[in-house]
């Protein structure tokens, strides 16, 4: 062991050491077992001085700590970089960033809206099929829950109500076209839709589930 | 200079997953931690044992400390907190020492009864009267500059600036003087350890 090496611990051990050297001291002084025994003398020799009473010079406490601390997991602390840093975004890009923000969602909603409005050529396209007859049944109130599956059943999307030209609007207009002038016939059209869309969600013959079926049908067993 | 700098190379160390530097942290405070302990329990074994837990608690605690106060001192109050509870958690139920190995001896009970009979046997107590008094002896032989050197470190716990100061010397000096102070203590130690008596060494 070089004498340098033994000064550079001597004053390691006082605190008085730089700390790039410490750096690099600290590293050997945990692998090296013999610097180790050595830096333990150290202490020891200071307890001496000190006439610490009642201390074992010979105590086995370092390795009796050292055996329970191999047992366990390395401790590892979080390092300092891995901290969330606010200064690592430029100031200049927040009320940009803002604005980016608001712009997204405005143009989602733009689009969300106009997915949703009914386009004027689907309302055919989107008509209910009829309903069925057990489909009827459950519609008027009758207890369809025996048969149930004991399961969670995902309740049906409620179709869109739309508002179609029923036979009678149609059959009315095709007579009377050649009579009419096409603005009569639109504003005739219009007011027949609109009569029409006042009965769209009756019970009778509807395809849509009560609210009762529904909640029951959404409970899982 | 920081006063914690190399404890605190040390402890980063401890903190990268680096277990030997804990092991050079032990080796560096424990006795200073007995006798901080033992103001509150006069057996030296038990001291030894809240010492122990102590030094377990820090470590598992280790990842939580930021430097922000020396790493002795932040030692110092979980030693004292534990040797608090170890005396409270006695005076509540008494230490009842299970001697009977044969039955459900854990490997903790068997440290414990090991432990106690080391520091009772003459053996045990002719080895620490031996390394004082060897220590002792290797002071009375330095010559007076290294002596009042690693006296004024160890007794007085001055700085080196402080020692300096006092011995009207170059820090450097003082820094060389301790080192050799202790390095010629430590030649007579190091015989007492090896030869025969070394059971410190040979307990891992």
């Amino acid at each position: 062991m070089n004498e340098e090496l033994d000064s550079q611990l001597s004053a390691m051990f006082d605190n008085e050491l730089p700390a790039a050297e410490c750096e690099l001291l600290a590293r050997r002084l945990s692998r090296d077992e013999d610097l180790k025994a050595r830096w333990g003398r150290y202490a020891a020799i200071g307890a001496t001085i000190r006439a610490e009473g009642g201390v074992r010079l010979n105590s086995d406490l370092a390795i009796r700590v050292n055996r329970v601390i191999t047992a366990e997991p390395a401790v590892v602390a979080e390092p300092v970089g891995a901290r969330p840093q606010k200064a690592t975004t430029p100031r200049w890009w927040t009320p940009v960033g803002g604005a980016a923000l608001a712009a997204s969602v405005a143009a989602a909603a733009i689009l969300f809206l106009r997915y949703e409005a009914p386009s004027p050529g689907g309302q055919v396209a989107a008509q209910a099929p009829p309903a069925t007859a057990s489909q009827t049944l459950v519609a008027r109130g009758v207890d369809t829950t025996q048969a149930a599956p004991d399961s969670y059943v995902v309740p049906k999307t409620l179709p869109r109500r739309s508002i179609v030209p029923s036979t009678q609007l149609a059959n009315y207009v095709v007579a009377h076209s050649e009579f009419s002038s096409p603005v009569n016939r639109r504003n005739l059209l219009s007011a027949f839709m609109a009569s029409e869309s006042g009965t769209a969600g009756a019970p009778s013959g509807s395809d849509e589930p009560t609210e009762d079926v529904s909640d029951d049908a959404k409970s899982p067993h | 200079m920081s006063a914690d700098v190399s404890d605190l190379s040390l402890v980063r160390r401890v903190q990268s997953g680096d277990k030997g530097a804990f092991d050079a942290l032990v080796r560096k405070y424990q006795h200073k931690l007995v006798k901080l302990v033992m103001r509150y329990v006069r057996n030296p074994a038990e001291a030894e044992d809240i010492a122990q837990e102590a030094f377990i608690k820090a470590y598992r605690a280790l990842p939580q400390f930021r430097g922000d106060s020396a790493f002795y001192t932040w030692l110092y109050r979980i030693a004292i907190n534990t040797a608090k509870n170890a005396v409270v958690s006695r005076d509540r139920s008494p230490i009842e020492y299970n001697i009977d190995r044969s039955t459900d001896a854990t490997e903790e009970s068997y440290d414990m009864q090991g432990r106690m009979k080391d520091s009772e046997t003459p053996e045990g107590l002719v080895l620490t009267d031996e390394i004082r008094s060897t220590v002792n002896a290797a002071i009375e032989a330095l010559p007076e500059d290294l002596k009042t050197a690693i006296v004024l470190r160890e007794l007085d716990g001055l700085s080196y600036e402080e020692i300096a100061a006092a011995m009207d010397c170059p820090v450097g000096t003082v820094r060389s003087r301790i080192f050799r102070a202790r390095e010629a203590i430590d030649r007579r130690l190091r015989e007492v350890f090896e030869g025969g008596l070394g059971r410190t060494e040979d307990m891992g």
